[in-house]
């Protein structure tokens, strides 16, 4: 027995002077070699850099035929011209890398201020359950807080999870089939069964033939965003985490939610998962907008169809005019903390077929409209197909009627109006809530002389309109027969 | 679950500690339950197939001691036994095989079939049969007793550090083993840790690292010049000797703790002078395997040429197929058979001649390693090409692009990494680490440890590379 506590007390001296030359002479190697993402937080964050910016592939996506390739971290920086900005981007990167990110971020820097890229896809069973999350685990391994002979010895034992791409996919089944949907009254159990129904029934094409390349869209869109984040998200540990360590460090910590193709979601798959959008943002708003020091950018319905870069697929990959709507808004969050910096670039330039009208408008029986775009024939392009229009509206009670209306002159001066209701997507009374609509460009559309969209509220309880967004964009979509009625199987 | 694994570094302890802290009455039944968890960790209902063929051997084992004197009765059950086993072999590792070449040949006679099956194979299926069958020929052969405890039974089958890549063993060394009751020896602590650490650093650090060059340049041939396909022939020699030998140290190393020997599967295989040495020195379970039961029943050695050049075609091909259901495995075995006949038949030719000088044997011993190393690296590429296809793309790359395509740079401790084995393969070539270490002093003992230790953690490939033998 002695003999063996000899040895054991012999082998704990080595692997303490293991220990030793390990952290002298290898380590700082190692984690330049095996976990990349620090090598950002040292480089990037320099003595001067006061603000960061981390996110994923969001920020330095661009399409491939735009010249301009800056990111939205590049144009936020361009509003503080005196307040140096550092960019911490690496692709398929979650709240977890950041954490780790903002931990090596050395005590002597001069960060003040912490915008973290918050993606509403990345607290979903998809996203949680990626195959990217091998390496990205793996990163980490030399990243914990603990002797680096310990770290380099779990990382050469393999401590992180290892699993085949099956394996993972699994893992999201298994989230697919049994995670209820917590909500009264909702058409749907499972993701699984959703995404069961829109396959049975899905779209159609003209000819009433099923157009499978909408309806495994659809699908995706659903297996994408039919979630539900609680408090056991993985995810919101992490931004827990991150909420914990920018207190301990001073930092104002600014949570940047990306926006979503909220458009396309609304026009394949309907009001459910715009409903499930709503509840992950309130949730997301409530748990951290309310901290204090902890400011949430809401971008998630700020960007439309038209400026999202992947079409046929859920990213937050945006034409630089989607970047630039992020960045402005970005911005004026971070204006209040460098008030004296702020310094406003350019007023953003929208593309033809965009059209924005900003600031608020209240409407009642006394001032039943809201503002109005108004378009004449020449201004509707042959190649548009459809029209996305998204604002947002806040309503007192369920009294209010409002509207959206389309209403088309001809060249008689007679006038027609297409009205929808707008009460349905409203779900919480006296919260700003967002409104979309997505309507094919008919011959009605091409004949009218002139064309006036806006917000009509006929009743005596008044409601408020604010951020009037319409785009046009080619047809890509066929007529469909309606899917949100479909009940799960 | 793997060795190189954190699971297993919990979970190696545990069953040691366990082990020797329950009396001998209940070990057997902790061992089986810790190799049940071990096997379950890959793909739990596989153990179903175990059990399947676990109950038919044993139940073989008693049925043919109980008509040990109705030879037809007993060789009934036997064959039962046999076919059963070989059925199960048949269906989860060659039907996909045979599937597919059956609708090629449908094809090329203009059939459209769909026979192809996708049948998963089960890990460790082809060591664990034959150690079952190895049994089930002794007691048929009168060698062994059958066994009569279910439990010892299973967990000859299934003893957890031999369970998946071997070593195959035989019911004289293992069974008889398994009923003796061991007592803690800190000398079996300290030379399994030691087997245990070597394992490691072959298979983490040297077969590992290999394995990146190896997987990059196979991967994309047409991006490389044939002395980098040359070079990494050669790193594939080691990259497959280190990861089987590192795997069966380990194991070897696990069952040393609790006091089991297990036989060696290596020795310096690659300092062997010609292909029958290489045969006693690479895969000696294997090897021997087929010696006792395929080889000498069919008349070994004492037959006349042609028959003995048959049955070591066949002893080949059958080996060949054994490691992997395609034409590339089977195309491997036959090129090492027919190597052994034509080595002999040059041996036969000509005349031998004692060496009188030291240093021209030494040098003659020396260029005949070089030749049996240089052999075995080119018949490895069939072993490593995904198809035929691949093999003579491998081929034709390493013999016809000397001027076009990269040359790929090799990092300097990968050259360390492979001097340090190849000097410890010198040093052990008829020895084995644990024990060459005994004979060292403290102070020389401690420093190798202290940097196979560091090697093994701080050195080690961050690549997941799963075991090459788990595929068989």
């Amino acid at each position: 027995m002695k003999k063996l506590l000899i040895r054991i007390g012999m082998v704990l001296v080595m692997l303490v002077v293991l220990n030793w030359v390990y952290s002298k002479w290898f380590f700082e190697k190692d984690l330049r070699k095996h976990s990349d993402i620090v090598e950002l937080s040292w480089d990037v964050v320099d003595d001067s850099c006061r603000i960061i910016y981390l996110g994923e592939s969001s920020n330095n996506n661009y399409g491939k035929e735009e010249i301009n390739h800056r990111k939205i971290s590049a144009f936020t920086a361009d509003y503080f011209p005196t307040v140096k900005m550092g960019d911490l981007t690496k692709e398929a990167s979650h709240a977890q890398t950041y954490l780790y990110m903002l931990k090596h971020i050395p005590a002597s820097s001069a960060v003040e201020t912490v915008v973290v890229t918050m993606n509403l896809r990345s607290f979903g069973p998809l996203w949680i359950n990626s195959k990217l999350e091998t390496p990205l685990r793996k990163q980490l391994v030399l990243l914990e807080d603990r002797p680096p002979l310990v770290n380099r010895f779990l990382l050469a034992f393999k401590a992180y999870p290892i699993k085949t791409e099956e394996e993972w996919n699994e893992l999201v089944f298994e989230h697919w089939r049994n995670d209820t949907f917590n909500i009264p009254n909702f058409p749907w159990r499972t993701t699984a069964d959703w995404d069961y129904g829109m396959y049975s029934y899905g779209w159609y094409d003209f000819n009433g033939q099923r157009d499978w390349d909408l309806t495994a869209l659809a699908c995706h869109y659903i297996k994408t965003y039919a979630f539900q984040i609680d408090d056991d998200n993985p995810r919101v540990k992490d931004f827990d985490a991150i909420v914990d360590l920018c207190r301990e460090r001073g930092w104002n910590l600014v949570f940047n939610l990306m926006a979503e193709n909220v458009d396309k979601a609304n026009e394949l798959v309907g009001k459910d998962l715009m409903l499930l959008f709503r509840l992950n943002r309130d949730y997301l708003l409530k748990r951290y907008g309310n901290l204090e020091g902890v400011i949430v950018v809401n971008n998630l319905s700020l960007v439309r169809d038209v400026n999202f870069i992947d079409q046929d697929w859920t990213t937050e990959h945006y034409y630089e005019e989607g970047r630039r709507i992020i960045a402005d808004h970005l911005a004026q969050t971070l204006r209040n903390f460098y008030p004296d910096d702020y310094h406003n670039p350019d007023s953003l330039k929208m593309d033809t077929g965009h059209y924005f009208l900003d600031g608020t408008i209240e409407l009642d029986r006394q001032n039943p409209y809201s503002m109005t775009l108004v378009l004449t024939a020449d201004s509707i392009r042959p190649d548009w197909g459809m029209v996305n229009v998204a604002f947002e509206i806040k309503q007192q009670d369920d009294l209010s009627k409002p509207i959206f209306a389309v209403e088309k002159h001809n060249s008689q001066g007679e006038k027609s109006i297409d009205s929808y209701a707008v009460n349905e997507p409203v779900q919480k009374n006296g919260t700003w809530d967002f409104a979309t609509f997505a309507l094919p460009i008919d011959s009605t559309f091409r004949t009218a002389q002139k064309i006036k969209l806006y917000v009509h509220n006929f009743s005596e309880s008044p409601i408020q309109i604010r951020n009037f967004d319409v785009s046009f964009r080619p047809a890509y979509l066929k007529p469909r027969v309606k899917a949100q009625s479909m009940k799960a199987e | 679950m793997v060795f190189n694994s954190i699971e297993f570094l919990v979970f190696l302890p545990l069953v040691v500690l366990l082990y020797y802290l329950l009396p001998h009455k209940w070990r057997w039944l902790m061992l089986l339950a810790a190799s049940c968890v071990f096997y379950m960790w890959f793909v739990p209902k596989y153990i179903l197939i175990l059990l399947v063929t676990i109950i038919v051997d044993y139940s073989a084992g008693l049925l043919m001691e109980r008509y040990a004197d109705q030879p037809r009765k007993k060789k009934t059950f036997f064959i039962i036994s046999i076919v059963s086993t070989l059925t199960v072999l048949l269906i989860f590792k060659y039907l996909n095989f045979l599937t597919a070449n059956l609708d090629q040949l449908f094809a090329s006679l203009g059939m459209e079939t769909h026979l192809l099956t996708h049948i998963i194979l089960p890990i460790g299926l082809s060591f664990h049969t034959f150690q079952s069958m190895s049994y089930v020929i002794e007691v048929y052969r009168g060698h062994q007793k059958a066994e009569r405890h279910f439990g010892y039974y299973s967990l000859y089958v299934m003893f957890f550090p031999q369970l998946v890549t071997g070593p195959i063993e035989r019911p004289g060394n293992l069974l008889r083993q398994l009923h003796e009751e061991k007592q803690f020896d800190y000398d079996n602590i300290s030379k399994g840790m030691r087997l245990i650490l070597f394992g490691f650093f072959a298979k983490m650090v040297v077969a590992d690292h290999l394995g990146e060059y190896v997987d990059e340049v196979f991967g994309h041939l047409d991006e490389y010049n044939s002395w980098t396909v040359l070079g990494c022939m050669v790193f594939y020699s080691f990259q497959i000797y280190c990861d089987f030998f590192g795997y069966s140290t380990i194991a070897l190393g696990s069952a040393k703790l609790m006091g089991f020997d297990l036989m060696d599967n290596f020795k310096s295989p690659y300092l062997s002078k010609n292909i029958a040495e290489f045969w006693h020195r690479w895969h000696i379970s294997l090897s021997t395997w087929f010696r006792d039961y395929v080889y000498i029943p069919l008349g070994g050695s004492r037959v006349k040429f042609g028959r003995w050049a048959f049955n070591i075609l066949v002893v080949f091909v059958l080996s060949g197929i054994w490691h992997g259901a395609a034409w590339t495995f089977l195309l491997w075995g036959f090129a090492h058979g027919l190597l052994h006949i034509v080595e002999k038949a040059l041996r036969d030719k000509l005349p031998s001649k004692e060496l009188k000088s030291k240093w021209l044997k030494i040098s003659v011993d020396a260029l005949c390693m070089v030749k049996t190393f240089v052999l075995v690296t080119l018949f490895w590429v069939m072993f490593r090409a995904t198809d035929l296809e691949h093999l003579k793309a491998i081929f034709v790359t390493a013999f016809t692009n000397f001027d076009g395509g990269e040359q790929m740079s090799v990092k300097p401790g990968m050259w360390i990494y492979l001097s340090v084995l190849i000097l410890f393969d010198v040093l052990l070539r008829n020895t084995r680490f644990d024990a060459w270490c005994d004979g060292k002093p403290l102070a020389l003992r401690w420093l190798i440890y202290a940097v196979l230790v560091f090697m093994v953690i701080c050195c080690s490939s961050v690549y997941n590379f799963p075991f090459i033998y788990f595929q068989f």
